[in-house]
């Protein structure tokens, strides 16, 4: 799925970039029902930066969020994976998609100031069946699982989408 | 004072919120305890003792996102199914969920199994294996054996039986089953066979027979269940001109299985039955008698150690055939000592107990009991073995038992070498 450029705001935090996507709904259908039972459902985050042109990719961050939700308090909790303490929870669906979004983000000291920019963000919902899918068997899912997992294409099953913001300059994002 | 009492709440109330959702599990829900594991829909499954424990052992502990994985891939190997995944649901109580398990069996409903594999160094080998396919609540079987250790013949040949395993409600089964054997003797049993008055026993020996048993199993309360039926048995006799005779009994078992698991990780298992089986000539049954049997087995687990007591007690009234007839001496009782030295054609009185006392695979086991004939006198027999016994993990259910077990008695040692699996 792939949704207008528009959707991608990039903003700036000291040294840091981070996204926003107000339209991006990815616990939605069959990841929805599976949180609903009671399972967890990890999501792949991948958030590049391009520079001069769309192909040329500056910086990189890739993250796993592991979401599950409470069946008692019908609320949504997030994980993220990498430093895997990193968490909240109490949250409603649309709070827990942008929690994720907020704990991804990029470096601004690679970034040339002159030059156009161009966000994009693609997530992935990672296959039950996917070994990786069990965050026991790598509890701290390593980047180079992931930039795997990103280098292939996804799966026809696997529920997937790609966003890509309008070009920008460095210092034309608002903090 | 106040402002440093705060300080260690507030560093408290921070340390609970960083440990929340839990340390080691991602899913919110870890927190919950399990009130109860199942299954979707009306479906049943025969699992592997190991996996029920493996359940009993789940519930009551908070929900664990790992160890239910693990189950639901060991279930998955067991039921050879396609996928088996978890669901959790609110529970009765508050902060506790049921779990409930959905199998996927679309691509699978066959099952290949070996359910005994045995060797005796003085009695040879004994195998069962089967073939079952389930749709719905309904499994067929089909299985092959040669048993050489159970009887005072060996009986090779094929049982057929269908099962269903709900009618209407769950607590109510019913069961077919058409056995065809052809029967083998050991010299010392048509020795003793020769030497006996033929009214002594039921029927003398018979060179096959063949049992229709068809029955009914009422879960009364769990873990109570009464099952009746009849069989109806046919011998034919060596001699091919000698005509046939019947042994066609009312069937009657009440068992109780309960398995508990106590705060301090105690694994506790009783399983106990009474078994009747009464043939008349009102069902045409050439011959009559009554064949009563009580077992027990108590198993007690905690980490890596533990004890198992079994008892087994049984009475013949009347003159039953062979096949009827009780027999030790093999690979589950009186280890050590050969049926045939202690009773060729067994006995219509028995009495038999065992303790074995486990530490991770290493077993050591003491064997006691008597069999002997209504008039007699028993007579005591002691054994005691050494062995190790494990789960096979590749197979997941089951387990393998090599032992080597000594008769008790003056004079000699004569071992006897024991390899049992059971998948």
């Amino acid at each position: 799925m792939t949704v207008s450029n528009e959707d991608l705001i990039a903003r700036r935090s000291g040294d840091l970039i981070r996204v926003t996507a107000p339209r991006l709904h990815f616990i939605t259908e069959k990841s929805l029902q599976r949180l609903h039972d009671g399972s967890i459902v990890p999501f792949d985050f991948q958030f590049s930066i391009a520079a001069g042109t769309r192909s040329n990719v500056i910086e990189r961050a890739f993250e796993r969020f592991t979401v599950s939700y409470d069946v008692w308090e019908e609320r949504f909790s997030v994980v993220r994976l990498r430093d895997f303490r990193k968490s909240a929870s109490n949250l409603s669906a649309n709070a827990a998609e942008s929690w994720c979004l907020e704990n991804i983000l990029a470096r601004t000291p690679a970034l040339p100031a002159d030059r156009q920019l161009w966000a994009r963000l693609e997530v992935r919902s990672a296959e039950p069946k996917e070994p990786s899918s069990s965050p026991y068997a790598d509890p701290g899912i390593s980047i180079t699982t992931l930039i795997g997992i990103f280098s292939r294409p996804p799966r026809p099953a696997q529920d997937h989408w790609s966003l890509e913001s309008s070009a920008f300059h460095l210092s034309d994002l608002k903090p | 004072m106040r402002f440093a009492l705060l300080q260690i709440l507030a560093t408290a109330a921070l340390l609970a919120q960083s440990a929340d959702p839990g340390d080691s599990d991602p899913n919110i829900n870890s927190r919950y305890t399990v009130e109860s594991i199942g299954f979707t829909g009306q479906s049943h499954y025969r699992l592997s003792s190991g996996a029920m424990e493996e359940m009993h052992r789940l519930i009551g502990a908070k929900v664990s996102t790992e160890a239910l994985t693990r189950l639901a891939r060991r279930i998955r190997s067991e039921l050879r199914a396609t996928e088996v995944t978890f669901k959790l649901a609110r529970g009765g109580e508050p902060n506790h969920v049921r779990v409930l398990l959905e199998v996927d069996k679309r691509k699978s409903n066959f099952d290949l199994s070996i359910p005994t594999f045995s060797y005796n160094s003085r009695q040879g080998w004994t195998g069962v294996a089967e073939a079952s396919t389930t749709v719905g609540a309904n499994t067929l079987t089909v299985g092959a054996l040669s048993d050489g250790d159970t009887l005072a013949e060996r009986f090779t040949g094929f049982k057929l039986k269908y099962d269903r395993l709900a009618l209407k409600t769950d607590r109510i089964r019913l069961g077919f089953e058409y056995d065809s054997y052809h029967e083998l003797y050991d010299r010392a049993t048509l020795i003793a066979l020769d030497n006996t008055p033929p009214s002594s026993l039921g029927a003398g020996a018979y060179r096959s027979r063949t049992d229709f048993e068809p029955s009914a199993t009422f879960i009364l309360a769990k873990p109570l269940t009464l099952t009746v039926g009849l069989s109806f048995e046919q011998m034919q006799p060596q001699v091919s001109a000698a005509h046939s005779e019947s042994a066609n009994a009312v069937v009657n078992t009440l068992r109780y299985h309960q398995r508990w698991e106590d705060s301090d990780a105690n694994n506790q298992e009783l399983d106990a039955g009474y078994n009747l089986r009464a043939a008349t000539r009102s069902l045409g049954s050439d011959l009559a008698y009554t064949r009563h049997m009580i077992n027990a087995r108590y198993a007690l687990r905690h980490e890596h150690q533990s004890v198992e007591v079994t008892l087994v007690a049984g009475v013949i009234y009347g003159h039953a055939p062979l096949f009827e007839r009780f027999v030790l001496g093999n690979s589950s009782t009186l280890r050590g000592w050969n049926k045939y030295d202690l009773d060729p054609l067994g006995g219509n009185r028995v009495v038999h107990g065992s303790v074995t006392y486990g530490y991770h695979i290493m077993r050591v086991f003491y064997d006691t009991g008597s069999v002997w004939d209504q008039g007699k006198s028993p007579e005591a027999k002691h054994s005691a073995g050494i062995g190790i016994s494990s789960g096979l993990g590749i197979f997941h259910k089951g387990a393998f038992l090599l032992a080597v077990a000594f008769p008790i008695r003056q004079g000699r040692a004569d071992p006897v070498f024991i390899a049992g699996m059971n998948f």
